[in-house]
């Protein structure tokens, strides 16, 4: 097992575990936005960069990627490091300016506001770190949404723009989001769910008791098909919210009179 | 290949006896008409000219011994349509189309020289015959580019006539894999698509790499700005690209190879799909190559247009279907390339100096070059030099006999201000480095690059702030956008660059230009975001005195910023023509007829329709 020496702290790693997964069991914090440990590490946001010791030289490379095969010497604190981590993130703020999510980090960081302008692109607030689009594809299996245009108009986006129809709403992409960006609007009367900014709607399966939103439709037939359950079974099962549920249950135990 | 009695080779003796039978054929009193066909040529109507020749050659009968044909790019672009006359090498430059008669009448038939179709040397003032006597080529020394200009690259038996493939049957015939391994180590021979990585080195760890199948590619993704090193090389001689991968893929234990050309250029597309064919149908490229046990098929792939997919992992992801967006390199492509599995891709130039190191030996082009950069290296000239073209030189050579002795020094006299080196992420060069050597480590130190080898040559009048800002712009929108540096960094620094040529410079701008040229460097994921900021470093390195007088003063030094200088009329060159204030859209021109015309300064826009519409250019850029 290879030795990770960061910032003078030794930690054994399995080969090929990368220089973030030793920090983490090392106790020391490397700042993240494009990791998730769901998907495939692609180090676009380049957020971890650390300082790596070749011996004659050091090089910045980014910690959540780069795969341990010898025994390594990294520093994470160095003022090289430090400064690439401060120029990355101020560059994020612009492109990101509303998102509490990045503020915190930036300010668990130490970066205190960006010196650049604010980019006034259309897909503001989006740091085009792909988690969405990876998680859509790679762990949904449904590449609803994708990366469009290249450089400077680079977005993430359904197909022409447009509500997508592979898109199941089953609200991923929102929960890896890392900024705040990505979010699943409920819209109670016409019992949709919306894959906010995509557009994407979905029909909602609602309590058959009060109307309260369970889960989207393609969702439960996603999980139908998976599980192999009956429908009949399945809806039976789902027929309530888990609150009607709890209250229909007790009834029923109460008017067993278990308890009388 | 069958109406010249060429079956498939089966064995290496056959493959000879086939050079002999050709070159025993070839006549030594036989006329030959090269035309050219490079991509210069051709934009001047050379194809046309190729027609009307061989017209020529039809009409003249079969007592007649010609042919015409037509051949890759010579490199004398600036002087093209280029015609040369074989044997005895005449050089014709700048041939029309009514020449072609008097060419053939005087020169094919009649064996005399038509003196005004040749070169005039600018310094003596005489005329130049042969293509070696012209200064332009007099330095220059030819490996790559050796074929270009002698052979029809879409005949496959001009090639073996001209010892072509005989570098391939040498390593059959048998050379170990690791024999040949050690001669392209021997040679010294370097990645010459822009890293520079030593060729035998990558050869040999992804021989030893674990894996299979094993995958070589070829990559003719020529992108830069003004170069077409690599396009010449594809279109002038394709079978030394082919020859050099067979070697490789023999010396790496590959069976499957893919040539990826970017689709806006088609005639190399053509030529290279056709080279295999030929290849193909003569055994010299599929299954059991001459008789052996090698078999080695080749694939062409056409690029969609991105600059970034000639990076050799958004190559890859562009082969295998993907978008072409580049990945962490950790885990060279070596070991890791196309479709997960080792593979070794190596540039056009690259793979057309493999033929001659084996059969030369890598000792021969050790012997060329400098300590640490070997052989030689393909440059496209290109700028404010009297003779734009492609040019092939010794590594090591000093700058400005590339641009005094082969370019022919500075255009209409004008002073030369700095040199372009490496693509649009490669650096400016300034006068007072004028004799540094070009080789891999000299440009780098020099804060630029050798990359695959473009030159833009700049005078005087050209603004230096203006080029940083002409090359963030092409990286800019070329940048795949996957990494944050390169995507929202070169964004902002456009944004910065914008500012200072408008005259809105602000202090403190040249320094977070040089932070975020920094932060590119550091932090990007591949190295077209890495070396992007080196136009920027660079000018500002050599000219930093240009962005201050733009900041500070609201002045372009070059008078290229428009607004950052004025317009006025010198009274002693101006006669008062009226010229000028006829054409002034803004009425901001007054003076009678035969007296010095005025400018009011208060209504000028700065159009720049005085300066140009003048014809005794008495209106000054001041």
């Amino acid at each position: 097992m290879p030795t990770v020496t960061i910032d003078g702290c030794e930690v054994k790693v399995k080969r090929d575990a990368t220089i973030l997964d030793a920090a983490r069991k090392a106790g020391i914090w490397i700042p993240t936005l494009c990791y998730h440990p769901a998907v495939p590490s692609e180090a676009t946001c380049r957020l971890c960069m650390v300082e790596l010791d070749r011996g004659e030289w050091k090089q910045l490379v980014t910690a959540c990627n780069y795969p341990v095969r010898r025994d390594i010497v990294v520093y994470v604190s160095s003022e090289r490091a430090k400064k690439a981590r401060r120029g990355v993130m101020e560059l994020l703020l612009a492109r990101a300016p509303e998102s509490q999510e990045l503020k915190a980090l930036a300010e668990r960081m130490g970066v205190k506001g960006t010196p650049y302008p604010n980019v006034t692109d259309s897909q503001r607030n989006c740091i085009l770190c792909g988690l969405c689009v990876q998680v859509c594809e790679q762990i949904i299996g449904k590449a609803a949404i994708s990366f469009a245009g290249r450089g400077a108009e680079r977005t993430v986006a359904a197909p022409f723009r447009q509500p997508s129809e592979d898109c199941i709403g089953c609200g991923a992409c929102a929960a890896i989001c890392p900024v705040g960006t990505i979010k699943v609007r409920l819209h109670k009367e016409q019992q949709e769910v919306e894959i906010s900014p995509f557009k994407s709607r979905v029909k909602l399966l609602v309590c058959q008791e009060c109307g309260t939103p369970i889960v989207s439709s393609e969702v439960s037939e996603q999980v139908l098909r998976k599980s192999q359950i009956d429908w009949q079974e399945f809806r039976e099962l789902l027929r309530l919210c888990p609150k009607c549920r709890r209250s229909q249950t007790s009834a029923r135990l109460r008017a067993a009179s278990v308890y009388k | 290949m069958t109406e010249l009695g060429i079956k498939r080779f089966s064995s290496l003796v056959e493959l000879e006896g086939m050079r002999e039978k050709l070159l025993n054929s070839r006549s030594a009193s036989a006329k030959s008409i090269h035309v050219c066909t490079g991509p210069g040529c051709v934009a001047k109507g050379s194809f046309k000219l190729y027609e009307i020749f061989c017209a020529a050659v039809e009409g003249a009968g079969s007592d007649v011994q010609v042919q015409a044909k037509c051949v890759g790019c010579h490199g004398f672009c600036e002087r093209g349509p280029i015609v040369v006359i074989e044997p005895g090498g005449i050089f014709y430059q700048r041939v029309e189309e009514p020449d072609v008669a008097e060419i053939f009448r005087e020169t094919v038939l009649g064996g005399r020289v038509v003196e005004r179709l040749l070169y005039e040397d600018p310094n003596t003032g005489k005329k130049v015959e042969k293509a070696n006597e012209i200064p332009f080529y007099k330095v220059q020394e030819r490996i790559a580019l050796s074929g270009n200009g002698l052979l029809d690259p879409t005949e496959i038996s001009d090639y073996i006539a001209e010892g072509g493939y005989t570098a391939l049957a040498k390593v059959l015939s048998p050379m170990t894999p690791e024999e040949v391994i050690s001669e392209v180590e021997l040679s010294g021979l370097r990645g010459r698509g822009g890293g520079g990585f030593p060729t035998g080195r990558k050869w040999r760890s992804c021989r030893q790499a674990e894996g299979s199948p094993k995958y070589v590619i070829c990559n003719g993704d020529e992108g830069d700005p003004g170069a077409f090193m690599d396009r010449c090389i594809m279109e002038g001689n394709p079978h030394s690209v082919i020859e050099g991968m067979l070697i490789g893929a023999y010396a790496i234990g590959s069976e499957h190879g893919y040539i990826y050309v970017r689709n806006e250029y088609p005639l190399s597309v053509e030529r290279l799909k056709n080279a295999v064919a030929q290849a193909k149908e003569l055994g010299l490229v599929g299954e059991t190559i001459l008789g052996s046990s090698f078999s080695f098929d080749i694939r062409i792939n056409r690029g969609g247009g991105a600059f970034v997919c000639g990076e050799s992992t958004a190559l890859m992801a562009s082969l295998e279907g993907r978008p072409g967006e580049p990945r962490a390199k950790y885990v060279h492509t070596v070991e890791s390339g196309f479709r997960g599995k080792p593979t070794n891709l190596n540039n056009v130039e690259t793979w057309a100096n493999i033929p001659h190191i084996i059969n030369r030996g890598g000792k021969w082009f050790a012997g060329i070059g400098t300590e640490k950069s070997k052989g030689t290296k393909v440059f496209s000239l290109v700028g404010n030099v009297v003779n734009t073209g492609l040019v092939e030189v010794p590594m090591g050579i000093t700058m400005r006999r590339i641009i005094d002795e082969i370019g022919g020094g500075i255009r209409d006299g004008k002073r030369f201000k700095a040199v372009q080196t490496g693509g649009p992420s490669g650096g400016c060069i300034p006068a007072e480095h004028l004799d540094a050597r070009v080789d891999f480590e000299e440009l780098t130190k020099l804060g630029s690059m050798m990359g695959s080898g473009g030159m833009i040559v700049m005078d005087e009048e050209t603004c230096m702030v203006r080029v940083a800002k002409y090359f963030t712009d092409f990286l800019q929108k070329e940048s795949c956008g996957k990494c944050t540096p390169c995507r929202e960094g070169l964004a902002q620094m456009l944004y910065i660059l914008d500012r200072i040529t408008d005259g809105e410079g602000q202090v403190g701008d040249i320094e977070r230009l040089e932070e975020l040229g920094g932060l590119l460097e550091g932090t990007a994921l591949c190295a077209l975001g890495k070396t992007a900021a080196n136009p920027v470093i660079s000018t500002i390195r050599y000219f930093r005195d240009e962005y201050d007088a733009h900041i500070l003063d609201g002045r372009c030094p070059a008078k290229e910023c428009r607004g950052l200088f004025r317009y006025e009329i010198d009274p002693e060159a101006c006669n008062g023509c009226g010229i000028c204030l006829k054409n002034c859209p803004a009425d901001a021109i007054t003076g009678e007829k035969k007296v010095p015309h005025v400018i009011n300064q208060e209504k000028c826009t700065l159009c720049g329709t005085c300066w140009e519409k003048c014809p005794f250019t008495a209106v000054l850029k001041v």
